[in-house]
């Protein structure tokens, strides 16, 4: 794609030569055919919904665009002609090992809502959709292990886990959307990450069927598993475990794994008790230097009912106002109105989660007056009831499908030293005016308590200029990295960010992920163009 | 303007799942760690008489809320909301608001003997209804003690400068405006959900309610004062026999495709 060698100061170089073993295995693999269409159609138990045979009608291969060949940001487009949608673990098997033996190249797909378009074919490869297997099939009352199929919808696994009791320990924008498998294999991170920890503490098993089609059962409970015939065949299994130190812990490589290493077709996660307690406020400082006091303050005062502290800049909350606030608006208004000596005022929310009204509510009071009257904040806007709740988070779910509607999105997901978070956004939009790159506005919103800043430069022109690309990607990343930072946070790798993984990566590391591959894939129909450089 | 009263409830925050809890007998709920918030109705009352206040200077808004200590958080609200004052009728803990204890008769006899206690209340605002018990009868009920002109499930209030209130209300064929005219009694408007988006909390306003006054008084000693009779207003009107939850959906069958799903219809002999 990019045909020019260009060294930047530190050693961040863009080469066209596919580097590694995995470009020329890939080249190895083919696209179904018609026989390969009758056999999947042989397996799957529903046929008639299983499989999308795009080159049957133009009907269902316009389906499979729009559907599946393109991504949530539509910056990537395959050209699948094959859509498989399984309902059970044996199929997903059968067709793993049919398009192991016979070199047909799978991509898996959840509710295809990633940013890196890597569950997007880049070419004709199979799309394996994880949509029907979407059984909850129990949540243990004493440790709170919730075990159930990868493509079930997240809101539905927070729907249920609420109904008992509890409260499913990942959330994000996409929830309603998004399926759990995808989740998993992208180590989603979400706003709590900060008081639950990521998908590697709470993924406690899962079930994932590997290239050659054997199933492998990691501390996950299958006595629902409807095809008890087909057991036989498969690997013991054991209950869910809270824990378990017998082996490698080899579920961690399919968390984060993007679908490269294995498809995961159930999972077994660790759900804490529902809080019954709940704040949340929006707060208003003039710099950054009152968020680093905000963080410091929240710590000593809020202490362990802290569960979530977000941040959103000037220009996010303009196009918030401009393009989604929706409900919102009401709120908005005073929002932008409160009076700031800066003007690019910050805004942070701030949420508890606990299991005492009084007690919680008493902890946020004292902070937010501490705040107040030390003037780190200028404003602060406490919600009174869960409506109000909803639509303070919902001005944060806002930012993402607000800039999409502003214009092109050039997307980053950096981690940053939590007290430089800021200079990052600050040097680009500095580094963008200096270039001659007109119209561009430099958005940053995210988890400042994780150090994770979503850096989105929204440019006026929709066609997506490559050189302008490239130029930004340059500022950005040269800012992310001389600050010793990761260039992907917690968006994953997928297609966006292969090229990147082979120029910050220890060569001892690359090889030996190349070699995990290997063991894992040797044929390479996993997920192929994607992740490993 | 001179005084403008708005009686609130604590009540379960709406988004609250109810837990029917039968080891407590029949009339259970679970009660224990729920989060509880002002009514919404309420809420809109509250946004409303701030608005009034603000647009008629000089107006003093004043919360009132009978319930257990915890009412006081209630009252703050409304007072960093923008009230002046709050008055606190304090309830025992297990005194339950819902109306299986407390109930909209009781409630009014009170605010009739406040309003009158307090003198110069121009206005008497109120939630339509509350969410847990749904009766929306203490703002009719009021109006009849006090013999007072009344507009319910209010939309929009314009108050005229001979002190008179103007108010759409809501039906079910659509709006009808009445005319409350001024006449030496409070006018008692109930609110509706069109009326207004009540407003956040906000800092400066948060540190000012710290300072605002609250008065707490107990049931009992304000039963007294106002020479009301206690067990009258402790024995509910209406018993409240049993507590249940609806029964659960039943779950949905899945069909193959449309010769099972009428196979099925069939089957359940509804389609010939």
């Amino acid at each position: 794609m990019f045909s020019l060698t260009r060294r930047l100061s530190f050693g961040l170089r863009y080469t066209n030569v596919p580097s590694r073993r995995n470009e020329s295995n890939s080249k190895k693999l083919r696209g179904p055919a018609a026989q390969d269409v009758s056999y999947f159609r042989s397996v799957l138990t529903r046929p008639s919904h299983g499989v999308l045979d795009g080159t049957a009608s133009h009907d269902v291969k316009d389906e499979i665009d729009k559907k599946y060949n393109t991504d949530w940001t539509r910056h990537y487009k395959g050209s699948s002609d094959l859509v498989l949608r399984p309902q059970t673990t044996w199929e997903v098997s059968s067709i793993l090992k049919y398009c192991n033996e016979n070199h047909i190249g799978v991509t898996t797909q959840g509710g295809n809502t990633g940013l890196c378009g890597g569950a997007t074919p880049i070419s004709n490869e199979v799309v394996l959709s994880m949509e029907y297997m979407n059984r909850i099939y129990k949540l243990d009352e004493y440790s709170g292990v919730m075990t159930c199929d990868a493509g079930c919808i997240l809101q539905s696994l927070h729907d249920y886990a609420e109904e008992k009791g509890f409260l499913f320990p990942l959330d994000i924008g996409s929830k309603g959307t998004c399926q759990i498998g995808g989740n998993v294999s992208t180590n989603a991170g979400g706003h709590h990450f900060f008081r639950f920890g990521g998908m590697h503490g709470t993924v406690v098993g899962m079930e994932v069927v590997l290239a050659d089609g054997r199933v492998l059962r990691l501390n996950i409970d299958n006595s629902e598993d409807g095809n008890n015939e087909r057991t036989h065949q498969f690997q013991q299994s054991s209950a869910s475990l809270r824990k378990d130190n017998t082996g490698y812990d080899l579920k961690q490589l399919f968390i984060g794994g993007e679908g490269t290493l294995g498809i995961v077709t159930k999972v077994a996660v660790a759900c804490p008790a529902l809080p019954t307690s709940k704040n949340v406020a929006l707060l208003v400082c003039n710099s950054y230097n009152d968020v680093l006091q905000i963080l410091k303050t929240s710590k000593e005062e809020l202490g362990e009912i802290l569960s979530a502290i977000e941040l959103i800049d000037s220009n996010t909350m303009n196009f918030i106002q401009k393009y989604g606030a929706g409900n919102g608006d009401h709120l908005m208004t005073e929002l932008l109105s409160s009076e700031t000596t800066s003007k690019q005022p910050l805004f942070i929310l701030v949420e508890t989660q606990g299991c005492n009204q009084e007690s919680d509510f008493s902890k946020m009071d004292s902070f937010l007056t501490s705040l107040y009257e030390s003037s780190t904040i200028e404003n602060g806007f406490l919600a009174q009831d869960s409506k109000q709740i909803e639509e303070i988070w919902g001005l944060r779910e806002a930012c993402n499908p607000s800039v999409a509607q502003a214009g092109y999105v050039h997307k980053f997901d950096v981690s940053i030293g939590i007290e430089s978070y800021m200079e990052v956004a600050e040097e680009v939009s500095d580094a963008l005016k200096k270039s001659n790159l007109p119209d561009l506005t430099v958005c940053c919103w995210g988890h400042v308590a994780d150090g994770n800043a979503h850096i989105n430069i929204i440019s006026g022109k929709f066609d997506g200029d490559v050189n302008e690309a490239e130029a930004i990607e340059n500022i950005v990343y040269s800012s992310v990295m001389k600050r010793k930072g990761s260039i992907s946070a917690e968006h994953g790798i997928g297609q966006s960010k292969r090229k990147y993984i082979g120029q910050t990566k220890d060569e001892a590391v690359l090889e030996l992920m190349s070699q995990v591959k290997n063991l894992f894939d040797p044929n390479f129909i996993l997920n192929p163009g994607k992740y490993l450089p | 303007m001179r005084k403008i009263l708005v009686p609130i409830k604590r009540v379960i925050d709406y988004a609250q799942k109810i837990r029917v809890d039968s080891s407590k007998g029949p009339q259970g709920v679970q009660l224990k760690n729920v989060k509880m918030s002002m009514n919404p109705f309420c809420e809109i009352a509250v946004e409303e008489a701030i608005q009034l206040k603000e647009k008629n200077k000089g107006a003093e808004v004043v919360a009132i809320s009978v319930g257990p200590k915890q009412c006081t958080e209630t009252i703050r609200t409304a007072l960093a909301m923008g009230a002046d004052r709050g008055i606190h009728i304090e309830t025992k803990p297990d005194v339950r608001g819902d109306y299986v204890d407390l109930q909209p008769w009781a409630i009014a006899s009170l605010l009739k003997g406040v309003v009158e206690k307090e003198d110069a209340v121009d206005l008497v605002l109120l939630g339509k209804q509350s969410i847990d018990s749904d009766c929306g009868q203490t703002g009719p009920l009021l109006a009849g003690l006090l013999n007072a002109p009344q507009a319910t499930f209010a939309a929009n209030i314009e108050r005229g400068d001979d002190g008179s209130f103007t108010v759409e209300r809501e039906t079910d064929t659509g709006t009808e405006t009445i005319k409350l005219n001024a006449c030496g009694k409070p006018a008692v408007i109930t609110c509706d959900l069109r009326l207004n988006t009540p407003r956040y909390p906000t800092m400066p306003n948060i540190m000012k309610a710290k300072k605002k006054p609250v008065n707490t008084i107990s049931l009992e000693d304000m039963v007294k004062e106002l020479g009301l009779d206690l067990d009258e207003v402790l024995t509910p009107q209406n018993e409240v026999v049993e507590v249940y939850e609806p029964p659960p959906r039943k779950e949905g069958e899945t069909v193959g495709s449309i010769d099972e799903l009428l196979g099925k219809l069939k089957e359940k002999g509804l389609v010939a």
